[in-house]
């Protein structure tokens, strides 16, 4: 066909276009290069005398300031007529596109038919390069930090830096027949993908010295004092205000980031929430995240830990998003405040009875789409009587918490994920204008560190569910009970006090 | 951004595959090229989404670049890396399929690789199947092979496809006035083939250039009209990137042909290191019995090998001495 010939045709044509685009390129840089070290060592020449000049009239300047003005005048006369023999001065040249000097400096340049490819700005996109791993052997162990559910975590330092980071050790089941564990590689792949102060950074990936099977894999983490978690199990008093402030805002712009990116975290707590002696929060373990796309694949419901687990996902929602970190970040909210965990249940029903109790019964209204998730048939909820407190009572919750902090906390747990901010959204929540303003990072307190040299405490939360666990079929379930206590409470005073 | 970019190879990676191998440059490009038809081909009978076994071909190619050709077998490599990416992405595959659909492809009863491709197909599942301790050797294979591909790549098995930003580039381009399937559908054939290429231009262009120079052939193709200005520049791509990607993209098909036929091994199914061992022997045994009955005009060839013999008997003789 025609095409054929055509496209053979233009082929040469394109190689001996392309070869004389590259030698035309290759002059054009040349050029550009000489006219640029020419251009610098102008500039060099013109800095040294000009520091020479600001010597000169320091020196003068205690003598007679006289000199001095006439120095000045002199000075700028000077560059006046640099401009006009070779070029702009030092300071309109940074001010005018590189183009445009180009094409005055060097006057072949005009002489050159305008070739619009050697002038266009072409976005150059790095991905960086790859290659084998490294071997643990770089790393000289310090000492454990932790051994738990997670595996193993310690304290090293680069041999050849002297760099002290984490370690942590990826937990293989060597009689697991599929290989390597899926979450500990999403965990590698999007953590090499971050790059945000609010996150924990991958420095690297290790591998034990034998290479012939691969058998011992390690992280290399940064290395951070605490976690928020033991923190505030140690912590004679509450946070300020503006220290919980500051976390938070740290916190969501994280997850910002994260949500930017396409990730969802599913873990977020306390404890996978490490601050340095330097007031910064950094997300870790991102052992249960993932990459997601709009809109949401199918996803487990079993993730994020009980007591930080959205009501969605305990009502068997199979396409979740975004939203199911915010409500995380509103149990967080409130155990900043509290130093407790917000919502301890006891398994998944207890979980959802204690949300219903902090966060009122959904409804119509509250939660339009909650009768269509798979668990919430077999509920049996209080019937809504007039009257009858069944709302939130986040408010008599937190009596100390401002009207803001309530309308960010209250949003953070609504039960409809749809209703609930997303992390941009409360990054600009007027909570964190208000007085007391966030503390500044630096002025954050220090605290004794525990990972520094002891081993940390083992925790008591409940670790985030396994992987192929059976999610838990809620079977026909009775609420209708749980706000029975709560309407004799009402009754007493009719009124409460609201502090401020 | 990263979601636009790949990590690339290094000028250095290329030239030390090339030069650096024990295997010469044209059993190089078989073992890529057909390794690489033989992972779409699993991909196909996995039913894994396009974007997955692509993936999977790059993390190949990739690999290759790092380790040595003759360490683990090519097809083992190939279904490591299959298994690899679809386990981390949402459609895992277990091993016992990846076994089955391996198992048949390497068999005489698959036409993959075999010409004319006119064998009844799959006359009956059960002399394709493994028995029960090869599954679990071939399950093992895996295994190993996925850490080492990993241990390779440092762990980094991030992917990104050209597919969808051509697929924009076409909408931002009102798909050239043409009609839209018959373009897009030539500039995924376009991006699909160059993953089987033996210059592997997916380790060395970004996927904004694989792209446009997808769009580029395809558009020639359907003889569609491309705007006059030099367009790929909007993408962010040079003349010179792009009239490379366009002649690498577009001569895989005839290489393919070619080497079909300088090669008639490739035609008897999937090559594996024993292949590839013989084929050496073969070349060294030529130079060794008959020197002027090479038969297919390899007189230069057996000269060299011949030398390199001489050589080799006199470093062993120093050896010896020593």
């Amino acid at each position: 066909m025609a095409s054929k010939a055509k496209s053979s045709r233009w082929a040469d044509n394109e190689a001996d276009a392309a070869l004389e685009a590259q030698s035309k390129k290759e002059k054009e840089e040349k050029k550009r290069l000489k006219a640029e070290k020419a251009r610098k060592q102008q500039i060099e020449a013109e800095k040294q005398q000009q520091a020479l000049e600001a010597q000169a009239q320091a020196r003068a300047e205690a003598a007679t300031p006289q000199i001095t003005a006439h120095r000045q005048k002199q000075q700028g006369d000077e560059l006046g007529d640099d401009d006009s023999a070779n070029g702009p001065p030092v300071k309109r040249r940074r001010l005018s596109p590189e183009r445009d000097t180009r094409a005055t400096d060097s006057p072949a340049a005009v002489g050159v038919a305008p070739d619009s490819s050697s002038n266009t700005k072409l976005l150059r996109f790095e991905g960086g390069a790859f290659g084998r791993c490294r071997s643990v052997e770089n790393y000289d162990k310090l000492n454990d930090i932790e051994e738990g559910a997670y595996g193993w975590v310690a304290r090293a330092q680069e041999v050849a830096t002297g760099k002290v980071v984490a370690l942590k050790r990826l937990k293989i089941d060597p009689k697991d027949r599929s290989g390597l564990p899926v979450t500990g590689l999403r965990e590698i792949q999007i953590l090499k993908d971050c790059h945000h102060r609010n996150v924990v950074k991958l420095q690297e990936v290790v591998v034990g010295e034998d290479t012939s099977k691969i058998e011992n894999i390690f992280l290399v983490l940064d290395f951070i004092e605490h976690d928020v978690k033991s923190i505030l199990e140690d912590m004679p008093e509450p946070f300020l205000a503006s220290e919980v402030k500051t976390l938070l805002l740290q916190l969501a712009s994280g997850v910002a980031y994260l949500h930017d990116n396409w990730i969802l975290h599913r873990d977020l707590k306390t404890s996978n929430l490490l601050l340095n002696n330097r007031g910064q929060l950094k997300i870790a373990d991102f052992g249960m995240a993932r990459y997601v796309g709009d809109p949401p694949p199918k996803l487990t419901q079993l993730v994020v830990t009980l007591w930080y687990r959205a009501p969605e996902l305990l009502l068997g929602a199979a396409r979740y998003g975004q939203p199911v970190d915010m409500w995380s970040v509103g149990c967080i909210f409130g155990e900043l405040l509290t130093r407790e965990p917000l919502l301890q249940g006891k398994n998944e029903v207890d979980e959802l009875t204690k949300i219903f109790e902090l966060c009122g019964i959904p409804t119509d209204e509250s939660w339009p789409m909650f009768k269509r998730l798979p668990n919430a048939r077999a509920l049996r909820l209080p019937a809504k009587t007039p009257g009858a407190a069944t709302g939130p009572v986040i408010r008599a919750k937190f009596p100390l918490l401002t009207a803001a902090g309530v309308s960010l906390l209250g949003g953070l747990l609504a039960l409809d994920p749809d209703k609930r901010p997303s992390a941009k959204e409360m990054l600009a929540h007027e909570y964190f204008r208000q007085d007391p303003k966030p503390k500044q990072e630096a002025m954050f307190p220090t605290f004794p560190s525990k990972a520094g040299q002891e081993r940390r405490r083992r925790k008591r939360t409940p670790n985030a569910p396994g992987r192929g666990e059976q999610a838990v079929d809620l079977g026909a379930v009775d609420f209708s009970g749980i706000f029975s206590g709560r309407e004799k409470e009402e009754r007493g005073g009719g009124f409460s006090l609201r502090m401020v | 951004m990263s979601h636009m970019t790949n990590p690339l190879a290094t000028p250095d990676q290329l030239y030390q595959r090339r030069s650096f191998s024990s295997l010469p440059a044209e059993l190089q490009d078989a073992i890529i090229f057909s390794s690489q038809c033989l992972t779409q081909a699993a991909g196909v009978l996995l039913q894994l989404p396009q974007s997955a076994t692509a993936q999977a071909n790059v993390i190949l190619a990739r690999y290759w670049l790092v380790e040595p050709f003759m360490s683990h077998e090519f097809s083992d490599i190939s279904a490591a890396s299959l298994y690899l990416v679809a386990k981390l992405g949402p459609s895992p595959r277990s091993p016992r399929d990846i076994s089955n659909v391996y198992t048949y492809l390497l068999s005489p009863a698959s036409t993959l690789f075999r010409s004319p491709p006119s064998l009844p197909p799959l006359r009956s599942i059960t002399s394709t199947t493994l028995s029960e301790s090869a599954y679990q050797a071939f399950h093992s294979r895996i295994l190993a092979a996925e850490a080492r591909i990993l241990y390779a790549l440092s762990f980094n098995t991030h992917v990104s496809l050209p597919h969808p930003l051509a697929v924009t580039y076409l909408q931002a381009m009102d798909f050239l006035g043409v009609r839209k399937e018959r373009i897009a559908k030539r500039v995924l054939a376009y991006l699909n083939t160059a993953l089987l290429s033996p210059q592997m231009l997916y380790l060395t262009s970004q996927p904004n250039a694989l792209a446009v120079a997808a769009i580029y052939n395809a558009a020639k193709d359907v003889g569609a009209k491309m705007p006059e200005c030099e367009w790929w520049e909007v993408f962010d791509v040079d003349r010179e990137e792009l009239g490379f990607l366009v002649v690498g993209m577009r001569s895989v098909e005839g290489w393919a042909r070619k080497m079909r036929e300088d090669v008639p091994r490739l035609g008897q199914g999937m090559i594996s290191r024993r292949t590839v061992e013989e084929e050496m022997e073969k070349k060294r045994g030529l130079g060794v019995g008959n020197g002027s009955g090479g038969g297919q005009g390899g007189g230069e060839l057996d000269v060299e090998a011949e030398m390199a013999r001489k050589m080799d008997e006199k470093m062993a003789e120093m050896e010896g001495v020593a």
